[in-house]
């Protein structure tokens, strides 16, 4: 019972912050969010026109009450998804989203290449070892005899 | 690690191909650079949202009409410097079935409708919020406008700049006469 309600309470924690963000968003983190769709930079970084526009409606809007959901989906609506620096789900862009995973993939299978390359090398490396010499030989014979003994 | 090399190297000719593959079925600039070569194209189809009174409008809506297309942008001087006689010409060649639609070029909805308002534009404009339409027709920079025939072909000439600008004189008119003979 005390477990959960830490769980809670740490939950609480957690989310109050987000849940404050989307209620009351400054203008600070939608400009660090966002993206000027001419430059493709982030707002707070860019001085374009359609940023300077983008910078002035977010103030608007926050003076309103509007939710960060809102803002963002607004400026989405007229500007189009290229606002949120997300790339393109076509052409070469769709490389960015697939890129990742395919590395994942690939990492995924070199790593498992590599380990069932070096299991099945180990015992004939052992077999291959090279023979030792004669005098060697007998003087470790000798050695484990003494040992034994 | 000869099959990793392999592997390597499809890849990277897999994403080569795909590039060359973007960059050829990319239409930017087409339709401008061949109506700069004197040649006849079909104009990219497009639904845009209007920028004020709601709604949408297509290109394919207003086809058997000569259809005067702008790119604009409220923050663009030779746009304003150009937008009188663009009211005047519209209100002159209204009657011979010509149309004007302005698209404005990447900006808030609220910013274009105070400028449509300022200069008493009484012509319709939509909303190229993303640029696409601008990409698809190879704008690059506004005021440019592009005429086009009753059949929805561009036609030559292409006007980049303010068509009120001195080195474009007369060429709203040429261009409206060239679509409307074509």
């Amino acid at each position: 019972m005390k477990l959960i309600a830490v769980l809670a309470a740490l939950a609480l924690v957690v989310a109050a912050p987000a849940a404050a963000s989307e209620q009351r968003p400054t203008q600070g983190e939608l400009e660090a969010m966002l993206v000027c769709p001419t430059c493709h930079v982030p707002l707070d970084e860019s001085n374009s026109p359609v940023a300077q526009q983008m910078k002035a409606y977010i103030a608007k809007r926050i003076s309103q009450g509007a939710t960060r959901s809102q803002i963002v989906n607004e400026l989405v609506a007229q500007l189009g998804p290229g606002v949120l620096g997300v790339p393109r789900t076509h052409g070469f862009d769709l490389i960015a989203w697939v890129l990742p995973f395919a590395g994942i993939a690939l990492g995924a299978v070199a790593i498992g290449a590599g380990a069932w390359y070096w299991s099945r090398r180990r015992p004939e490396t052992a077999g291959n070892s090279l023979p030792l010499d004669e005098a060697t030989e007998r003087r470790i014979d000798e050695e484990l005899a003494r040992f034994d003994g | 690690m000869r099959a990793l090399r392999a592997a390597a190297a499809v890849a990277v000719v897999a994403l080569l191909a795909l590039l060359v593959w973007d960059v050829a079925h990319s239409s930017g600039g087409k339709v401008a650079r061949e109506v700069d070569k004197g040649e006849m194209v079909p104009a990219p189809a497009f639904r845009l949202p209007r920028v004020a009174g709601g709604g949408h409008i297509s290109l394919a809506s207003l086809r058997g009409k000569v259809v005067v297309l702008n790119f604009w942008a409220s923050d663009c001087i030779p746009c304003k410097q150009e937008q009188g006689e663009l009211n005047k010409a519209a209100a002159k060649w209204a009657s011979r079935g010509v149309v004007f639609l302005g698209i404005d070029e990447v900006e808030l909805r609220s910013f274009a409708q105070r400028y449509l308002q300022h200069y008493g534009v009484k012509y319709q404009s939509v909303a190229d919020g993303d640029g696409a339409i601008a990409g698809k027709f190879g704008v690059t920079g506004t005021p440019e406008t592009f005429f086009i025939d009753r059949k929805g072909r561009v036609v030559p000439p292409h006007v980049v700049g303010s068509t009120a600008a001195s080195q474009n004189s007369g060429s709203l008119d040429d261009g409206i006469k060239r679509a409307l003979s074509a």
